[in-house]
C-alpha cells in the first residue's frame, strides 16, 4: 500500500512540475506576444480604419435563447459599434420567454420575407424582422435547434465577408470590431479567424460603462476569480498558442471568422454540446490536412466583458459544460495527437489540451488522494502537506500577476485600487476557486463519459427592472 | 522523501512568492508611473543628444521584432518632433520585410501628410511595399493632395496598380474619366471591378453606356458592381437591364440588383411586376422581396386587398411572405403607407 501511494504520489508531483513548467513556458512566449501586440497597438490608427471604406464589412451574428432580460441592451451596443459598415443579425432560437418581444419593443421590428441562401443547414426560420430605424439590424425567430443551428441560419443570411459570432449576454467596448479587424484588414487572405480578450462580470454593462482607465472589476470573491480566470486563459495562454499558430479555440463570446472558411466546412456542427471549441479544431484539421497557409489569432485588446454565473450552482453548470465539451472535441480529433502532419496544432496544441485540460481532473483527484493516503501513512509530515499546497498557490499567483499585468500594459483599463485588490485574491485562487473548478470538470468528465450532450444554460444574474 | 520534498517545495514558495511579489510591485508602479506620464505631453522638443540616439536607432536594423518596434517607436517620436531625418527614415522603415512594422511606417506617412509622404504613399502602393489597402486608407485620408499623383496609376504595366489607381479616384470626379472607362474594358476583372465602381459615382452618357456594357460582364463581381453603378448613373431608366440580374446564376449578382432596385423606389415597380412570371424561382422571389422593400405590397394590401395583382405577388413569394405582409397590415405597422395612400 505505502509503495502504491508513494508512486501516485510521485507520478502526481511529476504531473505538476511538467503542467507547470508549460505553464511557465507559455507564459513566457505569452509575454513576448503580448509585448509585442503592445508595441504595434501605438501604431494603430483606429481613427482611419473606423472611416475607411477599405475596412471590410463585418456581419454580427447573435444567437439568443432566452435572454429577454439583456438582449435588447446587448443588440444595442453592437449596433452602435465604432465600424464603417457592419450588420447585426439576431436569431432568436425558439426562445420560451419574451426574447422576441423584447427585440419587437425595443426596435420597433416590423415582419418581412427575405430570400437567402440555404449553404448552411439549420432548423426552420418562422419568420424575420427588421427595424425602421436600423436598417442594419435583422431579427431572424426560428424554431429551437441548438447554438450551432442558430449561428448557422444567421450565416445564412449574412453578406459580408467575414463575420463575427458573439453571445447575447455580452457588452462590446465601442471599436471592438475595429480592434478584432485590424489584423484581417492587412492580411485577408491569410488571417481566417480572430478573437481577443474579454472578461466577466455579473453586471457587464455596469463595467463597460466607464471609459478605459476607469473600469471597475467585479470584485465579488467568485466574479474576481473568474475575471482572473479569464486572464490567465487569454494572457497565459492563448496569446502563446497564438504565436505559435495552434490557436485552438476561438470563444463563442467573439470570434470573427472569414465567411468562406466557414462555408468550406460545412458551418456550425449540430452534433457537439457546443459549436466554439469544435469549429476552431475543424479549421485547423482542414486547413493543415490540405497544406494551406492562415492564421487564426488571438488578439489582446479588451473587447467586451460577458456576463458570468454569480453563484457557485451556476458556475460549476457552466464550467461542467464546457469541460464536456473539450472532451468531445479532443476526442473526436484524437487522430491529430503528436500527429507531424498537423504541424505545431499535432504537435503541441492538441497534446496541451489533452494533458492540462482533459487529463487534469483525473490526475487533480489522484492527487489529492494520494497526498491524504501519504500523511495518513507516515509519509509526509502534515507541514510538508502545507508547504506543497503554500507553493503551489505561490506559482500559481505569480503566473496570474504576469497575466493582470500584461493585461494591464496593453489596455490601461481598470483602477488601481482594483488591481491591487486582484492581485490581493491571487494567492487564495488554489484554496477557494481551483476545488469549485476541478468539482465541475469532474462532473464534465462523467457527463461527456455518459455521453451527456445538453446545455445546461445557467440562469441569467438577476437585475432591477428597467 | 518527506525531507526531499518539503526542502523543494520551501525552495519552490520562496521562488514563487517572490515572483508575486515582484509582478505585482511591477503591476502597481507600472500603472502609477504610466499615469503620471501620460498626464505629460508627449510633443515637447527633442533634446540633440535624445535625437541624435533615437535616429541611430530608428536608422538600425535590428534582428529581432522587439528591436524592429523599438525602431518603430524612435520613428514616431522624431516625426512628432518634426525632426530633419524623417523623410529619409521612413522611406527605410518602409521596404521593412515585416509587414507591421511597414504598416506603421505607412500609419506614420499619413500623419505627416506633406507632399513627399504622399509621394513616398503613392510609390509604396506602386512598389508593394507594406499593406496596399493600409496605404490606400492613408491616401483617402490625405484627399485632395494625391488626386494629380493617382492619374498615372491607372495606365501602369501591374493590374494590382491599375486596380488600386481606378479604386482611389473615387474622391476626384474631375480626374481619369476617359482612361477609367478605358478601364471598364481592362483584361484584369479586378480593374474593371475597380473601374466600374468608381465611375458609379460620376455622369454622363459616356459612362451610362460603359457601365450598362458591364451588365454582361464574363465575372459575376464586376456585374456586381455594375448593378449598384448602373443604378445610380442611369436611374430608373436602367430598371428592365437591372431586374434582368434578378435571375442572375451567382446569387451575389441577384443581391447586389435587389439592392439597386430597392434603391430606385416605386421607380423600379412595372419592371418587378413583370418579373412575377419569370420561370426562375429566384427571379420570382426577388422581384416579390424588393415590391415588399419598396412598400408597394403594403400600399396594394391596404388601397385593394382583394387586388389580383396582389395574389400574385403573394403567390411568387410564398407562404411566409404573406404571412409577413399580413403581420404587417394586422399590427398597424403601415401608419407611414396609409398617410401616402390617403395623401
Amino acid at each position: 500500500m505505502t509503495v502504491l501511494v508513494g508512486v501516485a504520489v510521485l507520478v502526481c508531483l511529476a504531473y505538476l512540475v511538467f503542467t507547470t513548467a508549460v505553464y511557465v513556458t507559455l507564459t513566457v512566449i505569452g509575454a513576448v506576444e503580448s509585448l509585442v501586440r503592445k508595441q504595434e497597438s501605438r501604431t494603430d490608427d483606429f481613427a482611419t480604419l473606423g472611416v475607411s471604406r477599405f475596412t471590410i464589412p463585418v456581419s454580427i451574428v447573435v444567437p439568443a435563447y432566452n435572454e429577454e432580460r439583456v438582449i435588447a441592451a446587448t443588440t444595442r451596443s453592437m449596433l452602435e459599434l465604432d465600424y464603417p459598415e457592419h450588420e447585426v443579425i439576431v436569431v432568436n432560437d425558439g426562445s420560451s420567454d419574451g426574447t422576441l418581444a423584447a427585440l419587437i419593443d425595443a426596435f420597433g421590428l416590423q415582419p418581412y420575407e427575405a430570400f437567402v441562401r440555404h449553404v448552411f443547414p439549420h432548423s426552420d426560420v418562422r419568420a424575420m424582422y427588421r427595424s425602421p430605424e436600423h436598417p442594419n439590424l435583422v431579427v431572424v425567430d426560428k424554431v429551437n435547434g441548438g447554438k450551432a443551428d442558430a449561428l448557422n441560419a444567421a450565416l445564412n443570411v449574412a453578406r459580408y465577408r467575414y463575420v463575427c459570432g458573439v453571445d447575447a449576454d455580452t457588452w462590446f467596448d465601442s471599436k471592438a470590431l475595429l480592434k478584432g479587424m485590424r489584423l484581417a484588414v492587412q492580411d485577408p487572405a491569410r488571417v481566417i479567424g480572430v478573437t481577443s480578450h474579454m472578461t466577466t462580470a455579473r453586471k457587464p454593462e455596469v463595467a463597460m460603462s466607464a471609459d478605459p482607465g476607469r473600469r471597475r472589476i467585479d470584485l465579488h470573491p467568485l466574479m474576481a476569480y473568474q475575471h482572473l480566470d479569464f486572464l490567465r486563459a487569454f494572457f497565459n495562454n492563448r496569446t502563446a498558442w497564438s504565436r505559435g499558430n495552434y490557436m485552438l479555440c476561438s470563444p463563442g463570446a467573439f470570434a470573427i471568422w472569414r465567411r468562406d472558411v466557414l462555408e468550406e466546412v460545412g458551418g456550425y456542427s449540430r452534433t457537439f454540446t457546443c459549436e466554439d471549441i469544435e469549429i476552431t479544431f475543424r479549421i485547423h484539421e482542414k486547413y493543415l490536412r490540405e497544406g494551406r497557409d492562415y492564421r487564426i489569432l488571438s488578439l489582446t485588446d479588451n473587447v467586451a466583458t460577458t456576463e458570468g454565473p454569480d453563484t457557485v450552482r451556476k458556475l460549476v453548470s457552466q464550467r461542467e459544460r464546457w469541460q464536456r465539451v473539450i472532451d468531445e472535441t479532443v476526442w473526436h480529433y484524437r487522430r491529430m495527437w503528436f500527429n507531424r502532419r498537423y504541424k505545431s496544432v499535432g504537435l503541441v496544441g492538441t497534446p496541451f489540451y489533452l494533458l492540462t485540460e482533459v487529463l487534469a481532473p483525473a490526475f487533480e483527484v489522484l492527487g489529492l488522494l494520494a497526498l491524504a493516503g501519504a500523511i495518513a501513512l507516515g509519509l509526509f509530515q502534515p507541514l510538508t502537506f502545507v508547504v506543497m499546497v503554500a507553493a503551489i498557490a505561490f506559482t500559481n499567483a505569480a503566473l496570474t500577476a504576469s497575466a493582470i499585468l500584461f493585461e494591464d500594459l496593453q489596455s490601461r483599463s481598470y483602477r488601481v485600487r482594483d488591481l491591487v485588490v486582484l492581485l490581493l485574491y491571487t494567492p487564495l485562487d488554489v484554496v477557494v476557486y481551483r476545488p469549485i473548478l476541478l468539482w465541475a470538470r469532474l462532473k464534465g468528465s462523467l457527463g461527456f463519459l455518459r455521453g451527456d450532450k445538453a446545455w445546461h444554460k445557467f440562469e441569467r444574474n438577476e437585475r432591477a427592472p428597467a | 522523501m518527506d525531507d526531499l520534498v518539503l526542502r523543494v517545495g520551501l525552495v519552490v514558495l520562496a521562488t514563487a512568492a517572490t515572483a508575486w511579489v515582484v509582478l505585482s510591485l511591477l503591476v502597481v508602479v507600472g500603472r502609477l508611473r504610466y499615469e503620471r506620464i501620460h498626464r505629460q505631453a508627449d510633443e515637447r522638443p527633442l533634446k540633440p543628444r535624445e535625437a541624435e540616439r533615437l535616429v541611430r536607432r530608428a536608422a538600425g536594423y535590428p534582428r529581432t521584432e522587439w528591436g524592429r518596434w523599438r525602431r518603430v517607436s524612435a520613428l514616431q517620436r522624431l516625426e512628432r518632433a518634426r525632426h530633419p531625418a524623417v523623410p529619409r527614415l521612413l522611406r527605410r522603415v518602409l521596404r521593412d520585410p515585416d509587414p507591421k512594422i511597414a504598416a506603421a511606417a505607412i500609419r506614420t506617412l499619413g500623419d505627416v501628410g506633406d507632399e513627399w509622404a504622399v509621394e513616398l504613399l503613392v510609390d509604396a502602393l506602386r512598389d508593394g511595399d507594406g499593406s496596399r489597402s493600409r496605404v490606400a486608407s492613408e491616401l483617402e485620408r490625405l484627399v485632395p493632395t494625391p488626386g494629380p499623383r493617382l492619374v498615372p496609376l491607372l495606365r501602369d504595366r501591374d493590374a494590382i496598380v491599375r486596380f488600386w489607381g481606378a479604386t482611389l479616384l473615387r474622391p476626384y470626379p474631375d480626374r481619369g474619366e476617359s482612361t477609367l472607362i478605358e478601364l471598364t474594358w481592362d483584361s484584369n476583372p479586378e480593374v474593371r471591378a475597380a473601374a466600374v465602381e468608381t465611375l458609379g459615382t460620376r455622369h454622363g452618357p459616356a459612362v451610362e453606356t460603359a457601365l450598362s456594357a458591364r451588365l454582361d460582364d464574363s465575372e459575376w463581381f464586376v456585374r456586381v458592381h455594375a448593378a449598384r453603378a448602373v443604378a445610380h448613373v442611369v436611374g430608373a431608366e436602367a430598371a428592365p437591364s437591372i431586374t434582368r440580374l434578378l435571375s442572375d446564376q451567382r446569387w451575389w449578382v441577384r443581391t447586389a440588383a435587389k439592392d439597386a432596385l430597392r434603391g430606385m423606389g416605386a421607380d423600379a415597380v412595372p419592371s418587378l411586376l413583370a418579373m412575377l412570371t419569370h420561370e426562375d424561382l429566384f427571379a420570382r422571389n426577388g422581384a416579390a422581396e424588393v415590391l415588399q422593400d419598396v412598400g408597394f405590397v403594403d400600399f396594394l394590401a391596404l388601397d385593394n386587398p382583394q387586388s389580383p395583382l396582389l395574389e400574385r405577388i403573394y403567390a411568387a413569394g410564398g407562404e411566409r411572405y404573406r404571412d409577413a405582409a399580413i403581420a404587417r397590415l394586422e399590427d398597424g405597422h403601415l401608419h407611414d403607407v396609409e398617410e401616402a395612400r390617403v395623401a
